[in-house]
Parts: structure tokens; sequence; C-alpha cells
């Protein structure tokens, strides 16, 4: 499981992370919401923190984007300082999805599968699939700039899903929608991620959401952190 | 309110008027003539257009066109393969230098082509520096040309590849290497696609600069390896065979119209830059051999392509003898400085009274900015020739000239005073008016300051251009009105050692003038890629 040992990272001079130590909940409750209530297959450990705090920093040490300045970052006690970011098997989701606009939905949902290694013809038949499952089986040659919010979310969701991921990292994915939509979306996500689920302990979709949003948090994690000053501080 | 559109339309009519009767009508006049004379090459039995297509039966001419189009598509081609790896290191690594030779490869942008094809000369020529090696034909070499089109184009493709890379999101890098991409493959499935546009559109561009280009042509290709400007120059200046030029003309016309459509409509697909998210560029890591040899490339495609020919200009001039600086300083060269001083300044008022009308009434209309940039995409060999057959009778004043000039520089006006236009919020002008200014003293009081920087860099740009000129100076002027591009080339085409010695020494001086003036114009806001600019610059003339 997910693992912060020593972390730290330093930008411009600025103490963003100051030797954090953080362990993934053990416990394996699942995200009990105000959004539609439990979710077996579904755990949800939010990331809380103000503006400018270091909450992204953090996620992109986790995703291998960035590097630490000292300690590391492990998965089941392996230290992932030397693995690059396509071979942790992390997801990341934006705010704004980052959906790749010179591909249509299908070769954007096939985008990591082709990374896998998977020939053209499997990827899109496996994303075709994956679309379809997710009630968006008619915009597979779509532009993806035609689609709506809710739309870019859940494409964004299965191509992350078809890669099956051991985590997934979300940016404050619902902060740039407005109110209905964020609590619609919310519910639609947990939905999607439950569905997908196989039954095996090891299926469960673990996500890390990081947010500045305390409600938001509430109704989605069963687990919360609050990064400030270089530190986290365990909030439930 | 009317008034106030009336007064809109008399202040954008002046200009168009006037691109139209330098630029369009001396086109259509040239089309009209090449369309309709016969062919002098008496192969086809006549009729409208038939001497247009007489063209392809004369083998020299057809080869000379072919070579056209190969020299600008070879051009084109390498010029891509060296600037976009450059503009991925030089748009995602923060290096030492990295700002000092983004502006290196701006100096193109300023530098006359003429003393362009002398600096490739003086490098890689085959008594330059380094050419002096390779065993060149003196008559003129297909790699000259081309590393004289390399010298000013590659600039083009590394601003655009840059601004493309730069516009990358980095949530969407960041999302394709978790889903399993290395770098490597995140470049060719996300960066350059994500790119491609401003790169192709950029392609569009260089491969029309390096058709219609003239300067270079004449100088670093010769007879033997003469493109068709430079075969439709010969044939006007020294065969007299205006008909066949103008059918020739014809021909470039077209190929060039394809470019200039190719580069309108991709450039519709460029995306705009973006303001957040951009990839945050890194220090490299240092002890990483791949790292070390891609900046060695930077530098050395930088170093080789774009600065060593200038510094060579200087080199040559420094070692050409104490005799051949004061044949260079004779009393001919400062008649030559005196004709370039008054030519361009007086162009250069008139360009920058044009360029400004004309880009606050293109404000209003796009159509209207899109005629202002006519200009840029026509060769200044076809807008000269055209004058000739359309107006013979006003050759023997200098006025002429000066409108040539200024038609050649009113687009580097337009562009920047356009763009700073569009920039500014429609909320100061209206704050301004709800304090109780009038219109004219909220353009007088608010606007213009805030355009000022743009007039000054436009009026820099034309500057550099006008002082520049070689192409129309060189069909339009007369022996009395001799300016510094057309005695360097006079110099070229004199014998002797001594004539080539003053050619550099006069090079060296037209290189040193342009770059102070320039300078001292726009010096401290000369930014490098990726800050507002603008996109084209005048035809290689």
């Amino acid at each position: 499981m997910l693992e912060c040992q020593h972390l730290t990272k330093t930008f411009q001079g600025v103490t963003l992370l100051d030797n954090v130590n953080w362990q993934w909940p053990a416990t394996g409750r699942f995200a009990t919401s105000a959004v539609g209530g439990e979710r077996p297959g579904v755990q949800v450990v939010a990331l809380l923190g103000a503006s400018g705090a270091g909450k992204t920093s953090l996620l992109r040490l986790i995703a291998g984007l960035d590097h630490a300045s000292a300690g590391c970052v492990r998965w089941d006690g392996q230290d992932l300082s030397k693995v690059p970011p396509e071979r942790r098997g992390f997801a990341l989701m934006f705010q704004d999805f980052a959906l790749f606009p010179h591909l249509n939905v299908q070769d954007n949902v096939a985008f990591g599968l082709r990374e896998q290694g998977q020939s053209r013809a499997a990827a899109r038949a496996t994303a075709s699939q994956a679309l379809a499952r997710m009630g968006l089986g008619d915009f597979t040659q779509r532009a993806v700039t035609a689609l709506s919010g809710g739309e870019q979310q859940r494409v964004a969701l299965a191509r992350a899903l078809v890669t099956q991921p051991r985590l997934f990292l979300l940016d404050e994915p619902f902060s740039s929608l407005d109110t209905d939509l964020r609590t619609q979306l919310r519910s639609g996500f947990l939905n999607d991620l439950q569905a997908n689920w196989d039954g095996t302990a090891s299926g469960i979709s673990r996500v890390l959401l990081v947010t500045h949003d305390e409600a938001e948090a509430r109704e989605m994690a069963s687990h919360a952190w609050r990064l400030s000053a270089g530190a986290l501080v365990s909030l439930w | 309110m009317r008034r106030s559109r009336w007064h809109g339309l008399w202040l954008g009519l002046t200009p168009a008027l006037f691109i139209a009767g330098m630029a369009v009508l001396p086109m259509l006049r040239l089309m009209w003539f090449g369309a309709s004379e016969p062919s002098p090459l008496g192969t086809e039995s006549g009729g409208f257009l038939s001497g247009w297509l007489a063209i392809w039966s004369d083998s020299y001419l057809r080869e000379r066109i072919v070579w056209s189009l190969t020299q600008a598509g070879v051009s084109t081609v390498l010029a891509v393969l060296l600037g976009v790896p450059v503009a991925w290191v030089m748009a995602r690594l923060e290096f030492w230098g990295r700002q000092w030779l983004m502006q290196t490869l701006m100096l193109p942008f300023v530098v006359p082509t003429l003393v362009a094809a002398m600096g490739v000369l003086a490098w890689w020529g085959p008594r330059g520096l380094v050419g002096q090696f390779f065993e060149w034909d003196d008559r003129g070499s297909a790699w000259l040309l081309i590393a004289g089109n390399l010298f000013f184009n590659l600039c083009l493709i590394v601003r655009a590849a840059v601004a493309g890379f730069e516009s990358q999101s980095a949530a969407r890098l960041a999302v394709a290497r978790t889903l399993g991409a290395t770098p490597w493959r995140a470049f060719w499935r996300v960066e350059l696609p994500h790119a491609t546009p401003a790169i192709l559109s950029a392609m569009s561009l260089v491969f029309l600069y390096c058709l219609g280009g003239f300067g270079l042509a004449l100088l670093l290709g010769g007879q033997a390896y003469a493109t068709a400007e430079v075969v439709i120059y010969t044939l006007v200046a020294h065969e007299l065979e205006l008909v066949l030029a103008s059918q020739l003309a014809l021909w470039m016309l077209l190929f060039t119209g394809v470019a200039v459509a190719l580069y309108a409509w991709l450039q519709m697909r460029v995306r705009a830059p973006l303001r957040g998210d951009r990839v945050r560029r890194y220090r490299p890591n240092v002890k990483s051999l791949t790292t070390w040899l891609m900046l060695v490339g930077v530098w050395m495609v930088c170093l080789c392509i774009g600065l060593a020919p200038l510094v060579a200009i200087f080199t040559k001039a420094a070692l050409a003898s104490s005799v051949a600086w004061s044949e260079a300083l004779s009393g001919e060269t400062a008649a030559a400085i005196w004709n370039t001083t008054r030519f361009s300044a007086t162009a250069l008022v008139l360009a920058t009274v044009l360029g400004v009308s004309h880009a606050i009434v293109g404000r209003r209309y796009w159509w209207w900015r899109m005629w202002g940039m006519l200009p840029l995409m026509i060769s200044p060999v076809m807008v000269a020739f055209g004058l000739i057959l359309l107006v013979p009778q006003w050759l023997d004043s200098w006025l002429i000239l000066v409108c040539a000039y200024a038609l050649l520089a009113m687009p580097l006006v337009v562009q920047p005073v356009a763009q700073a236009l569009d920039s500014l919020p429609r909320a100061w002008g209206d704050a301004a008016l709800s304090l109780g200014a009038s219109p004219w003293r909220v353009w007088w009081r608010v606007t213009m300051p805030l355009i000022a920087p743009a007039i000054r860099r436009g009026v820099a740009f034309a500057m550099a251009t006008m002082v520049g000129e070689f192409a129309m100076t060189l069909f339009l002027s007369r022996p009395e009105w001799t300016t510094l591009t057309t005695l360097i080339y006079q110099h070229l085409g004199r014998a002797g050692r001594l004539n080539i010695d003053s050619a550099w020494v006069l090079s060296a001086i037209l290189l040193s003038v342009t770059l102070v003036l320039f300078w001292l114009l726009d010096g401290r806001r000369w930014h490098a890629v990726g800050t507002p600019e603008f996109d084209d610059r005048s035809p290689h003339a």
C-alpha cells in the first residue's frame, strides 16, 4: 500500500513538504457519503489544504512526475524513487480532465492500452467496450471537444480504468464545475468506479482525492488529512 | 455615431487603396500581360493562356521551376529536422545561455537579405572561413543556397515549435506519463501532435519565403542554381524578355498562392497560447550523456547556422586591406548611405502612418486587417515587375521606390499594433469615457500610451527591412539611386580582390547600422520566443 517516508520537497527556497510520514489507511472502509450512500469496492482518502499548501506537489511526487528533495514514496514496501511515472500504475485525473484534443473519444480511452503494448485494433475494441459500459457507446468517434463536462469526465475515467491502475489520483476534479453538476458527477464517478469492481479485495478502487473543499471531502472520503505548513494532520 | 463610422472608413480607406494600387493592381497587370500575350517560345498555336502553358515546353525554364520548388522543399524539411529538436530543448529545459540563444535566433529577423547571403559566403562559401575546406564550385552551389535559406528560416520553425510545445497542457502530459507513456512516447503521441499545427503553419511560411526569395538565390545559387525569381530578373533586366518573364511569373504566383492559402488555412488551426497549466522547464541532469548531447547539438545548430555567418562577415571585414576600407568609405558609399537614409526615412513615415491607420480600422473588421497583411505574401520581385508593367512612365521618380518600400514595411507596423489593440481591455476605454474623457481624449490618453511600445516595435522591424531592401531596389532603382545593398552587389559584380573586400566591409557596415538602429528603437523589448510578438516578417527581398 501507499506510504510516504520522510518526504520533503522544497521549491525555489520554499518548503512545501517537511519530512512527511504518512501511510494509506489500513482499514478497508468503503466510501460512505452523502452523494449516494456506501459504495463497496471504492475507498476514497481525501487530502485537504489551502491553495499553495503543496497538495498538488504531493500528488505529483506520488505520481512520479516530480522528484522529492528528500525521502521517498513506497508501494507495498517498494521504494518508487527510481520508478518512472509510466511504470507506477497510478492514474491521474485533473480538473479539466486533460483529454487529448487531437484524439477522438475512442483513441483517448485506448491511449494507455496502446502504451501497454496492445495492438491498435485490440486497444480500440477494449476502449469501445469500456465506453459502452459507461453509456458512451455512441460517442466513440466524437471529438472530445464536442462533449459536455459530464461526458468528458466519464471518458477520462474510462481512460484511466481500462489501464487497471493500482491507485487513482484526483487533482480537484470537480472544482471547476457548478454546484448541481458537481454533486451529480461525484455520485456518477463513484458509481462508475463501483460498477467496475470485480468483487475481490485487490480490485478495490483506491482514490486519493486532492481538494480544498472540506464539504466535498466529507461527502466522498472515509479518511482525510489536511496539509498545512508542510505537515499532514489527520482529520477523520 | 454615423459620423465616427465615416471617419473610420476614411482612416482605413487610404492604406487600403495604397495596397490596392501598389500591390494588387501590379499583380493584376502582370497576370493579364502574361496570360494574354503569345509565347515567344513559339511552340503553341496561340490564344489566351497559351503562352503561360508553353513555359513547360522549354526545358531550361521547366528545370528552373522544378529547382525552385525543390530547393524550397528541401530547405523546409531540413529546417524542420533541425528546428523541432532545438525547439523542444528550448521549450522544456532550463539551461545556461538559453535566453541568449533565443535572442540569437531572432537575429535573422532584422538582418538584410544581402548581408545574410554575404554571411553565408563568408562562412560556408568557396573562400569562406569554413567553406574553403570544402571543394565548392565558385559558380554557386545548391547547398550554399540551402544554408542561406536555413539561416533565414530556421528561426521561424524554432519559434513556432517552441510556442507549440509551450502551449502544451502540463496536465495532459502528466496523464500520458501515468497512462504508461515513456518520455519518448509522450513526445511522439502527445507533444508533437499538439505542436503540429503550429509547425505545419511555419513550414508553409518557410516554403513560401524560400520559393519567393530573391537576394539569397541571386548571390548563393548563381546562374547554375538560379531559381525562377532570379530567371525572371535576368529576363527583365538583362534580356528584355518581358513576355516570357511575365509568363514564368504567373506560374510562380500560382505556386505562391497555393502556399499562402495553405498557410492561412493552417494558421486558423494553431491553438491559442495557454495562460496557465504550462509544462514547467526543468534543469537538465548534468550526469546524463543524452542531456549533454542534446545541449551541445542545440548550441552547434544555433551557432553554426544562426550566428557564425554574421561573425564571419565582421572577420572578413577585419581581414580586408586598408585599401579596401578606404575604397569602401569613398564618396560612392557616402552617396549610397544618403540614398538609403532618405528612401528609408521617407518610406518609414509613410509606412507608419498607413500601418497604424490600417490597424485601427482593422480592429473592427478582420477582413480589413487581412488586406493589410497582403504585401507580406507577395514576392517583392513580382511587385516590382508588376509596377514596371503598370506604370513605366513613373519609374524615373524615386517616389515609386519609396512607395514600394512602404508597401513592404506597412504590414510590419500593422501586425504588432493590431495585436496591441486587440489585447487592450475594452473596460479601460469605457472607464475613461465614464470619467468624462471624449473619444479623442481616450485615444490620446489611454490607447496611444498603451500601444506606443507596439508602434515602436513595428517601426523598428520596418526600418530594418527598408535599410536592407534589395530586390525591389535592384528592379526599380536608377544608377543615381544606388543604395548600400545595391552598392554591395555592384562591388561583387566587379573584378578583383579589392572589390570583394570592399563588399565585406560594406556588409559589415550595413549589418552594424541595422543592428544598432534596431537596438536603439526596440532593444530593450527584444524578447525571444514565447512573448507576444508578430508572426511574420517581410519576404526575403
